[in-house]
């Protein structure tokens, strides 16, 4: 993975996602998001429209100096920036990533900031960086005093769920997801892999990724974005299918349910619209397994055979009284 | 929707009753989460019955700081309740976020209104309805509550106030003053930026653990008693209406109930309908209290 300067190579980088929908009545437009995301003053906001609209913030960066979460009793002590930024698809579902590369050794001395300054994104180990139990320790999640990457994307979407723009009332209640992320340097000379991913419990998520050297942190914090969306997507739409009560209850209730997923959601499918070309041969892995597109192609015929036998009994009416 | 749960004294059935609330709310297909701010009597871990009190990943820890998520408990799979344990079909989530027995109030920062705040969003997008247990009094928490809604980022959020209190003179006059006299929860209110009118008409009593003279838990006593609960009874409905805290601003009554004299926790169907251990009117009124937190027709302006 390429460094973003031209510090040593990153061989690490890790991150979490935390998704959701974003507490607003109407979605934004490609103007009112690129003002919600506008989280620095000298860096625009990247908005397309196409082929859905998209909106990503430019990076913050949080300066931090501590212990990186560690399995194995190791202590890794870094000093840097952690960056973080924000995305909002289709003015819909918000997104907020703090993630960090770093490369497999560092100076056996604390720096002045100026030199981690210039090198955002990074966090620079005091000598070797146990890649291995670093990887592990993020995926497990931190520790009292560890880094917490979590705790710096829910700092930043909570900051974007006060901005005077949201109304706080989302068409319809549901809950955010959490994809945590690592990915480590694939051996020369081969293509981006994924290891492994996980559903674990709480809404959480894993992800362990191989990425070749060419890549920057910040294409693969892209790449687990649209990952993130995609799972939460799945998730909040099987979550409506099963409370819906499909057959249990009655028509109306169940079309009240499953409506919003219509009006808001399932428009969203696009797998790898936005992912950096080399590494989206990825999600055809997950299409194997675990199968994305194929549970939402069946989600999305359940709730589309639903309402579309609620709608014969008013069709029948209508004929009716003609 | 939030719903905060205040008192004028401890042990009144605050958390009890808005516990049976939560789980009555879930029960009827809401997802729902109780929120234990009662940071010196953290009691909702044994209402639920989910074991292991939280030590140190609790609201408390959260809200100071010290940790970025606060525990959530998921009621239907960790209870220890033989029934709850089921998850009826076509019942709501059941979230709880236990206080920490650390106890003790925090500093008034503005940190701490700030993760109150984004805590409250969060969970506002994710279910249906939020009860929060306030300690009791004009408490840390209830300031807290107060300065947290009257924040503009909040003003989409609806809030409702249900203020508990038990059928007795000192009770009635103590739970009025708690929201109408000076340092009551009006005034603190309106110092904090809320329109009193508006925060009056979000508060609603709830009166527990009446004794209910009618009762057969009272058909062995003499006539003379009977006539004098009667009396009683009549006297503190006169007095409630002088303190501004007559039937039009009551929510409902909960009847004493054996079962809870002698034990914190739900009531459930099977107590009432299968062990037959707990009255019907209990349960009736935690349904009924549960359905007219909701019902616009019970609240606003009177
Ligand atoms: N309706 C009721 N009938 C009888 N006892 C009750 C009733 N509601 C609550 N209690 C009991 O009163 C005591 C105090 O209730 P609790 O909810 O802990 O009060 P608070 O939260 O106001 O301090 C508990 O022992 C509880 O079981
Ligand atoms: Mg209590």
């Amino acid at each position: 993975m390429r460094p973003p300067t031209d510090a040593a190579d990153v061989v690490l980088a890790c991150g979490e996602v935390r998704t959701g929908l974003l507490p607003s009545f109407q979605p934004l437009d490609s103007r009112a998001a690129a003002h919600l995301l506008q989280l620095r003053a000298d860096e625009r906001v990247r908005v397309s429209e196409r082929p859905q609209l998209y909106a990503l913030s430019p990076d913050t960066l949080t300066g931090v100096d501590c212990r990186l979460p560690a399995v194995d009793g190791a202590k890794v002590r870094v000093v840097g920036t952690v960056a973080a930024r924000a995305v909002l698809t289709e003015g819909r579902v918000l997104q907020a990533t703090a993630y960090f590369g770093a490369p497999a050794s560092g100076p056996d001395r604390r720096q002045p900031w100026g030199h981690y300054l210039v090198r955002p994104g990074l966090l620079e180990p005091f000598g070797k960086l146990p890649e291995q139990a670093v990887a592990k320790g993020v995926l497990r999640g931190p520790q009292k005093g560890d880094l917490d990457l979590g705790l710096i994307a829910e700092g930043l979407l909570g900051q974007l769920r006060r901005h005077p723009l949201l109304d706080q009332n989302a068409p319809f209640k549901s809950a955010g997801t959490r994809l945590r992320w690592v990915a480590r340097r694939a051996p020369d000379g081969e293509g981006p892999s994924i290891t492994r991913f996980t559903l674990a419990e709480d809404q959480l998520r894993t992800v362990e990724l191989r990425i070749p050297a060419a890549q920057e942190a910040s294409a693969v914090a892209g790449l687990c974005e649209d990952l993130a969306l995609h799972d939460w997507l799945l998730t909040t739409v099987v979550r409506m299918l099963d409370t819906s009560r499909l057959g249990a209850v009655g028509g109306a209730a169940a079309v009240l349910a499953l409506r919003p997923a219509v009006d808001h959601l399932l428009h969203l499918w696009m797998p790898t619209a936005r992912v950096d070309r080399t590494l989206s041969p990825l999600w055809e892995v997950l299409e194997r397994e675990p199968g994305f597109s194929r549970q939402w192609q069946t989600s999305v015929q359940r709730i589309r055979d639903q309402l579309a036998l609620q709608a014969i009994p008013l069709l029948r009416e209508a004929l009716a009284s003609r | 929707m939030i719903v905060f749960a205040a008192s004028d004294k401890g042990g009144t059935g605050r958390s009890v009753t808005s516990a049976n609330l939560a789980y009555q709310r879930a029960l009827a297909g809401d997802d729902v989460c109780y929120l234990d701010f009662d940071f010196g009597s953290p009691t909702a871990v044994a209402v639920f019955d989910v074991p292991a009190a939280p030590r140190g990943d609790g609201l408390h820890a959260y809200l100071e700081g010290h940790i970025g998520e606060p525990l959530r408990l998921d009621i239907w799979r960790l209870t220890e309740h033989a029934v709850l344990r089921d998850k009826p079909n076509g019942a709501g989530r059941l979230v709880l976020f236990p206080g920490d027995g650390s106890g003790g109030e925090f500093a008034t920062d503005q940190d701490v209104i700030q993760r109150c705040t984004d805590l409250l969003l969060r969970l506002n997008s994710e279910f249906d309805l939020i009860i929060v247990d306030l300690s009791a009094g004009r408490s840390y928490a209830v300031d807290m509550a107060l300065e947290v809604t009257a924040r503009p980022e909040m003003r989409g959020v609806e809030t409702r106030w249900l203020v508990f209190h038990r059928w007795t003179r000192q009770h009635v006059i103590a739970v009025s003053g708690l929201v109408f006299k000076e340092f009551g929860i009006l005034e603190a209110g309106a110092d904090r930026g809320h329109d009193k009118a508006v925060l009056r008409d979000a508060i609603r009593f709830v009166r527990a653990a009446v004794p209910d003279p009618e009762s057969p838990l009272w058909s062995h006593v003499s006539p003379a008693q009977s006539a004098w609960m009667h009396a009683c009874d009549e006297t503190l409905r006169r007095l409630a209406a002088e303190q501004g805290i007559g039937d039009s601003r009551v929510l409902g009554t909960v009847p004493l109930e054996p079962v809870l004299q002698w034990r914190e926790q739900l009531i459930t169907d099977a107590d009432v309908l299968s062990t037959q251990i707990a009255n019907k009117e209990t349960l009736e009124a935690f349904t009924e209290l549960a359905r007219r937190l909701t019902d616009d027709t019970y609240w606003g302006q009177l």
